[in-house]
């Protein structure tokens, strides 16, 4: 049987492309069986967008081919055909609406296929049942959720019945929870005989395919099923790609000497595995609750805060709903909660972008709640990197775009401050200075984005969800640039969805759900509370979840111990010495 | 306290009220044909009887409606200075006919009685118009106006007019204009974080257009970005494949559609021979 999808030394070279640098796609050459699910792994511009963009005639090679089920996408002839097979969800999922309700939306792909209202309306109610949007047929788009815009993007491409679909990095959005109930549906989908292209940045994600392609520089450095592309750590960390938290556990508690295989297993199978512990005197360990406390020395103090978005219109939403907040001076505080819990906006009144419709806000000296508080005055003391902060440029060069801020607070030494916060983030001053924006990478224009902001050396930094979208190497650095800002003694707050690295820099751990803190203690403490990080839509990193099973087995392990997969292995092989 | 920074809230768009009245059950074609005739009869009526009229017709859409009158109340408010110095330049620049009443005499310039009325009915025009659209955003969807549109234009497909390249054209700007509200929003609290003077302190035009400047450019790039990714959203999903396109409305008008647009026409009408006819 022939493929469904074959690719055959496909080279990609858009004519925009400047003299001298390499072709974007460099020979590519694979296969796609009927049915099956192939995962692309790959760091940031590597090429795997561009890719699956030729699968569906988007792009067209520059040398080699594509066929799908046969049909070249050289031919235009083939075009309308190779449109109707295949549908695709993009990175950005807001992008691919288009029309102003969303059952409109919805129907919008079903209006391109010339079908009779009758059934449009059929597929259009099925799909709104399907992706659970019932109730929601009217809204417009943009005041949908993260997560209601995944479901409806994905329910306009289903709704065309399409053989196979392209998925671009679908869940970086997401949270857990969401992120979760997606992948079961992209797992039902595929079992129903879909064929599944997906592309993606977190590694456990890559567990669930047939197929797995390691895209780096343009080229596929790895391809084969999940277990034999895990067996190739050390190739995988060359190229900047980190290894399932699964995986590692799995091998570390074989080398252990437990009752488990090495490889890949999955958590049930990890959490089946874990032997009781039998030294002679040891209590199991206390799962304690955090004790309410006060903050001796809090930098920042919220109390009661509440917040109307688009007050006094029909749209009005109550987006905080009496927020209650202390954070320590010199701490790294973490904001956690699902898309819409209001961590976004809790982060904007901390540096007076918005202003509380009720409730007070302390940050150092100033009291936000004041009107005659002056913004220019709280943000010479507090930086906020938004979420995406790279489409939100407005200057041309790199240089401009960094020193816009001192430049606004007429600070001295402009060139020496560009220098020094362009090297915190690693961008070279005499290389980058003089870049036109747009001609960056994606990475690369996040960290013009941070040096925008660190450039203004305030005390307190507060970052919207500052790895969505990164690369694991790009995290990693990420991540050391925090730990850094934290030792010159600046206090850091982190909105995140992603416990897993959280519990790699944060000491305290703020729990938004609906508007409203659930929960505030350290870390490891919060991470304890299993129900509520459920309830609010969040889920432990799987090594806080070994941990805390290894407690009720009788080891002496807490989850400050089991905060990450090397933390737990090292524990455990002093224990087991 | 307000953010200075929603900006999405100072679009007309999305004030759509959905709900089950009279009004809102009429086919969309017929709604959006009874605003337009009245429309144009409110624009073009001679007499200020007439704009009493038109007004007392809306005032009865606004009841079949069921829809508040309180944003219009707040859009009169916002746009009365406006409207008031509007009123003074005519006043004072009405040219002057020989047999014409002089009022007042203030500074030399001469208020005639022709003067003050066309002041009167030039106020109360506005008012009446932004009463009227403040209806027709609360009566009528995007998703209407572009469904009902498309049915109204479809007879000129026989000329091969694209009508449906100009139904999707409206379709899409409508979509397009809370996204880049939303991302005025973006820009400008991305400049605030960093030290851009965003402060509304008082009445200072000019501070307020150099605050907007900035937006601009940042706002054309970003939105010429975004359309070329909903270009290849649009194409991925199909759009210009095949060389027809279905619609996902049906419309059909009753013969309670047909009355609301004979009393509408019939409103539009009366406004516009108002001058001739009394």
């Amino acid at each position: 049987m022939t493929a469904l999808i074959q690719v055959d030394d496909l080279h990609y070279r858009p004519s925009s492309l400047p003299q001298g640098t390499p072709d974007i796609l460099r020979g590519i050459s694979l296969e796609v069986q009927q049915g099956s699910f192939t995962v692309i792994i790959g760091e940031n511009g590597s090429g795997k967008t561009t890719l699956i963009n030729h699968l569906n005639g988007l792009l067209l090679p520059t040398q080699g081919h594509v066929l799908v089920a046969g049909l070249d996408t050289l031919m235009p002839e083939n075009r309308n055909k190779l449109r109707e097979m295949t549908g695709m969800v993009f990175q950005n999922p807001a992008d691919q609406i288009v029309a102003s309700t969303v059952e409109e939306d919805i129907a919008f792909g079903l209006e391109n296929l010339n079908l009779p209202t009758q059934i449009i309306r059929t597929r259009v109610e099925e799909q709104i049942r399907q992706v659970g949007l019932i109730g929601e047929q009217n809204r417009p788009p943009h005041l949908l959720s993260g997560g209601q815009i995944q479901k409806l993007a994905l329910a306009g491409v289903l709704a065309r019945q399409p053989r196979i679909i392209l998925f671009d990095e679908p869940t970086s959005m997401l949270d857990a929870h969401t992120r979760e109930s997606f992948l079961k549906r992209i797992c039902q989908l595929h079992n129903q005989g879909t064929t599944i292209v997906y592309i993606t940045h977190h590694m456990e994600e890559a567990l669930l395919a047939d197929q797995v392609l390691v895209m780096h520089q343009g080229k596929i450095a790895l391809q084969g099923s999940p277990a034999d592309i895990f067996v190739e750590g050390n190739r995988l960390r060359e190229i900047g790609l980190e290894m399932p938290a699964a995986l590692i556990l799995s091998t570390g508690f074989h080398a252990l000497g437990w009752d488990i295989k090495p490889g890949l297993n999955t958590i049930d199978v990890i959490l089946s595995a874990l032997p009781a512990y039998h030294a002679a005197s040891s209590a199991p360990a206390e799962i304690r609750r955090p004790e309410s406390r006060t903050v001796e020395d809090a930098l920042i103090r919220i109390k009661a805060v509440e917040y109307i978005y688009l007050s006094d219109s029909p749209l009005a939403k109550q987006a905080l709903n009496g927020v209650d907040l202390e954070v320590e001076s010199g701490a790294i505080h973490a904001l956690a909660g699902a898309n819409g819990s209001g961590k976004s906006t809790l982060l904007q009144h901390l540096n007076g972008i918005l202003r509380p419709s009720a409730g007070e806000v302390h940050v150092g000296p100033y009291l936000l709640e004041d009107s005659d508080t002056r913004l220019r005055d709280v943000i010479q003391m507090v930086g906020l990197v938004f979420q995406t902060p790279e489409s939100q440029f407005f200057e041309i060069y790199v240089g401009d775009e960094i020193a816009y801020g001192p430049k606004q607070f007429e600070m001295e030494a402009l060139r020496e401050r560009v220098m020094t916060a362009m090297r915190m983030v690693g961008l070279d001053f005499d290389a980058y200075k003089d870049r036109r924006l747009e001609t960056l990478s994606g990475g690369e224009k996040r960290k013009v984005a941070l040096a925008s902001t660190l450039i203004l050396d305030q005390d307190i930094l507060l970052f919207d969800e500052p790895t969505a979208g990164m690369d694991p190497q790009a995290r990693e650095e990420l991540l050391q640039l925090f730990r850094t800002l934290s030792q010159q003694g600046k206090t850091i707050v982190i909105a995140s969805h992603r416990l897993e690295e959280l519990a790699l820099i944060a000491q305290d751990l703020t729990i938004m759900y609906a508007g409203k803190d659930l929960e505030t203690g350290p870390i490891h403490q919060v991470f304890c509370h299993m129900d509520a990080l459920k309830n609010s839509g969040l889920i432990a990193p799987l090594s806080v979840r070994i941990g805390q099973r290894l407690g009720q087995l009788g080891w002496p392990i807490t989850s400050k111990d089991a905060l990450t997969p090397h933390q737990l292995l090292e524990k455990l092989q002093e224990l087991t010495r | 306290m307000s953010s200075r920074f929603e900006f999405l809230g100072s679009t007309a768009l999305g004030q759509y009220i959905p709900s089950e009245s009279w009004f809102h059950q009429r086919d969309p074609r017929a709604r959006l044909l009874s605003f337009l005739f009245i429309f144009i009869g409110l624009i073009f009526t001679p007499k200020i009887w007439g704009l009493i009229f038109g007004f007392i017709s809306i005032l009865l859409i606004y009841l079949l409606a069921r829809v508040p009158l309180k944003p219009a109340l707040k859009g009169i408010r916002r746009a009365l200075p406006f409207i008031l110095i509007l009123a003074l330049l005519q006043l004072i620049f009405t040219q002057r006919a020989e047999q014409q009443t002089v009022l007042w005499i203030i500074f030399g310039w001469q208020i005639t009685e022709t003067a003050l009325a066309t002041a009167v009915i030039l106020i109360l025009r506005f008012i009446v118009l932004i009463t009227h659209i403040n209806a027709i955003v609360m009566c009528l969807s995007t998703a209407q106006i572009t469904a009902a549109l498309f049915h109204l234009l479809k007879p000129l497909e026989f000329f091969r007019f694209p009508v449906n390249d100009l139904t999707m054209i409206a379709q899409i700007t409508l979509r397009y204009l809370p996204l880049v509200a939303q991302m005025a929003e973006k820009t400008a609290k991305a400049q605030a974080a960093r030290g851009g003077d965003w402060e509304q302190k008082g009445f200072n035009p000019i501070r307020q257009a150099k605050r907007v400047l900035p937006l601009i450019i940042p706002l054309i790039v970003n939105s010429l970005k975004r359309a070329e990714i909903m270009a290849m959203a649009m194409e991925s999903r199909g759009f210009n494949a095949a060389e027809q396109r279905s619609s996902y409305y049906q419309l059909k008008m009753n013969g309670r559609d047909w009355g609301l647009l004979t009393i509408s026409s019939s409103v539009s009408t009366l406004l516009l021979f108002w001058g001739w006819l009394f």
